[in-house]
């Protein structure tokens, strides 16, 4: 597929394209919208920290959110609350196999309610089946049809590989820290839509508690 | 408001030896020189646009540039090339359009435009002081134009060709002047093919008067089909409305599709997405649509790609979505695609938008709330009425004390935070997982709390002691965020009455 060859042969202003360039940031909502996504870390990890950034975005522009999660390690939601994020509006469908998070996704996204999805795998996302191509390719078309981002949270390592072939853009999310200063780095593997490998770096304040400058046992209450 | 004024008036604007003009305006050294545009730039290249000067010295359009450089050696040349001419048009357009959104640039005669001024006395007191506007700006940029306001097409243009140079704008105050002022206007100012004009003068032909009153049907044979063109447009028998060129769209949005896309219906919901997104930054923008384009880059040649395009326009400027969708599928209905579309490109055109407008754009839901809650409910049938839930702070010390879970019951519109800070997130375990102690000699491998790949514990962060639960059971923790060999930030705790070290969570 030619999906790379982007030029277009007709003339379009200069400034209207830069003007919509710049409303065009690289890890937002509109940019994943339609799409079945996958963001992987193990080890060093920012995922949920950025697919909370993600959650921001869907619930500033009064897009309805759903998170399915799957295993035992919940986010932690003063962390979550101080993110900006209204948890009342945030509804959390506890599931204990992955076949019915991909169940309760399909009621979810077939209803074409709910701009972002997140499908919270846990542990389970380290194995084969997590998530079969079959159940992909059934919410890749549902959120292709309804306009949604569905975001898979994984943990795999760069070797792990992705969850499946339907999966239409792939990233990791590393936590990096030096001198007190602390951000998270978001590297694109796999773009279907266009694009290279890139790398994307937003700053974090650490959660309450984590103060890399602190001498020992000064810190403020976590 | 008077007759006059109720009337549509058109206006014919040209700006004489327009390729001149623009080559004139990229040297401003030749005004004074002898100069002339030739097509090629070669002794023997034609020459086509001769100014003041050279003309004074007999040099004349038609005639080789070596022939001219014997009657002035002093002559200058130089060729403009089509991309050129159509860029000095298009910015000309783009300026005009300062003065009437309906500006039609001509494709006969370069420097030719003709103008929508109906209604624009409204604006400019009078068509007299819009027309005097409009010409002063073109001067200010170097610009010699001259303007006539009046009714018809071919009326305007005869009357424009009669003007002096610097002159003000003509106004004519009804189409019987107009038709007075044609019919009186000499054929050689008409800018008809040089043999015809000759043909005509050898037989005593010089006016639009006498050229109407011959017969229509001895024309074609005698004289050509310029000719008959000549006699129809000067009888006023052609059928010509304004063609304003479009306005460029100022917003585009484009997608990539990642499997040659066939099914308009798929694809009218891609566009959806787009013209939702412009929407939205119109609306931000205080504008609503009036104009929508699209282009559908087909999946063929890499070398020799095909598009379709589009332009749709809704009855009144809009921000509503399904107006435009409804136009978009009937439009993409008729779509017969030959190749699966790549590429889709959406621009929009706006206009200020009206306040009500403003007000229902942003006041109108964008997802079926009742519909999500629906799907929340049909979760809850088959995966039980705990599944969902949703999360809600407490008051309490112990991380796991400060927030609990509750059944949701109904989803309603969210409120987030306009800007909040950006915050690593932990993740908790339901249950601590207690971890094996530090031991008491560390050898090389270091303390590896929890799982090995993680490696060793290379640093600890804390300790912050919290307790809590005192009236129950107490509990007296010391928390610590333990930084692994690989990266992991663990969030552990030592129990001081339990003596043994716990995994809490970690950071994510």
């Amino acid at each position: 597929m030619g999906a790379a060859v982007l030029s277009f042969p007709e003339q379009i202003p200069a400034s209207a394209l830069e003007a919509s360039r710049t409303l065009q940031p690289s890890f937002t909502l509109e940019r994943f919208a339609g799409r079945l996504i996958e963001l992987s870390t193990l080890g060093a990890s920012a995922a949920s920290s950025f697919t909370f950034l993600l959650v921001h975005q869907a619930q500033r522009a009064g897009e309805p959110v759903a998170w399915v999660l799957l295993g035992e390690a919940t986010f932690y939601p003063p962390d979550v609350a101080a993110a900006g994020i209204d948890l009342n509006a945030l509804p959390i469908i506890r599931v204990s196999k992955s076949a019915d998070a991909g169940r309760a996704a399909t009621h979810l996204l077939r209803s074409g309610a709910f701009g972002l999805i997140v499908l919270d795998l846990g542990a389970e996302s380290a194995l084969p089946t997590a998530l079969p191509v079959p159940l992909q390719s059934r919410l890749e078309g549902l959120a292709r049809k309804h306009d949604t981002a569905v975001v898979c949270l994984t943990r795999r390592g760069a070797e792990g590989g992705s969850l499946g072939p339907l999966i239409s853009w792939r990233g990791e999310a590393h936590r990096q820290s030096r001198q007190g200063r602390q951000w998270g780095d978001l590297i694109t593997h796999r773009d279907k839509r266009g694009g290279s490998v890139s790398r994307l770096s937003v700053d974090f304040n650490g959660p309450l508690g984590l103060d890399f400058n602190a001498p020992k046992g000064t810190g403020e209450h976590p | 408001m008077n007759a006059v004024a109720e009337r549509e008036h058109l206006a014919c604007l040209e700006l004489p030896a327009l390729p001149l003009q623009l080559l004139l305006e990229r040297c401003p050294e030749l005004r004074e020189t002898p100069a002339v545009i030739v097509d090629v730039d070669t002794p023997n290249g034609r020459i086509l646009w001769v100014n003041d000067a050279a003309w004074a010295h007999r040099i004349r359009p038609g005639m080789r540039y070596a022939a001219a450089l014997s009657l002035n050696a002093q002559l200058r040349a130089d060729v403009l090339e089509p991309a050129q001419l159509e860029r000095g048009a298009r910015r000309l357009t783009e300026h005009l359009r300062r003065f009437s959104p309906r500006v039609e640039p001509s494709t006969e005669i370069p420097g030719l435009f003709f103008i929508d001024a109906s209604g624009l006395e409204r604006l400019f007191g009078s068509l007299m002081e819009w027309g005097e506007r409009l010409l002063a700006s073109l001067l200010e940029l170097g610009f010699d134009a001259r303007l006539c306001v009046g009714f018809t097409r071919f009326g305007t243009f005869a009357a424009t060709r009669l003007l002096p140079r610097l002159s003000s704008p003509l106004l004519l105050t009804d189409p019987q002047d107009e038709h007075r002022r044609l019919l009186s206007t000499p054929l050689e100012r008409l800018g008809l093919e040089p043999r015809l004009c000759e043909t005509l003068h050898r037989l005593g032909l010089r006016h639009v008067e006498a050229f109407l009153a011959l017969p229509v049907d001895g024309l074609q044979t005698r004289f050509g089909p310029a000719a008959v063109e000549l006699h129809r447009r000067a009888a006023l028998q052609t059928f010509e409305p304004l063609r304003p060129q479009p306005i460029p769209p100022n917003l585009w949005r484009r997608l990539l599709c990642e499997h040659g896309e066939t099914d308009t219906t798929r694809l009218l919901f891609l566009v959806k997405r787009l013209v939702d997104q412009l929407l939205t930054l119109l609306a931000e923008r205080h504008e609503a649509l009036t104009e929508l384009h699209l282009q559908l880059r087909l999946n063929t040649r890499v070398n020799a790609p095909e598009e379709e395009r589009h332009t749709l326009r809704p009855g009144e400027p809009t921000l509503d979505s399904p107006v435009l969708l409804d136009l978009l599928r009937l439009r993409m209905d008729q779509l017969e695609l030959r190749a699966g579309v790549v590429e889709l490109r959406v621009g929009v055109v706006g206009v200020r938008a009206t306040a009500e407008q403003l007000r229902l754009f942003r006041d109108g839901p964008k997802r079926d709330l009742m519909a999500a809650n629906r799907a929340l409910a049909r979760v809850r049938a088959e995966l039980g009425e705990g599944a969902v839930q949703r999360a809600e702070l407490r008051e309490g010390h112990l991380p796991e004390a400060r927030f609990g879970f509750a059944p949701l019951s109904e989803l309603r519109a969210p409120e987030a935070k306009t800007r909040p800070p950006r915050v690593l997130q932990r993740r908790l375990l339901a249950k601590p997982l207690r971890l094996k102690p530090v031991p008491r000699h560390l050898r090389d491998d270091g303390w590896v709390p929890h799982d090995p790949a993680a490696g060793a514990v290379v640093k600890l962060h804390g300790p912050y002691a919290i307790s809590g639960g005192w009236w129950s059971q107490e509990q007296s923790r010391e928390y610590h965020f333990a930084e692994t060999k690989r990266g992991d930030l663990l969030w552990v705790y030592y129990d001081r009455k339990r003596r043994n070290w716990y995994l809490h969570g970690w950071v994510e």
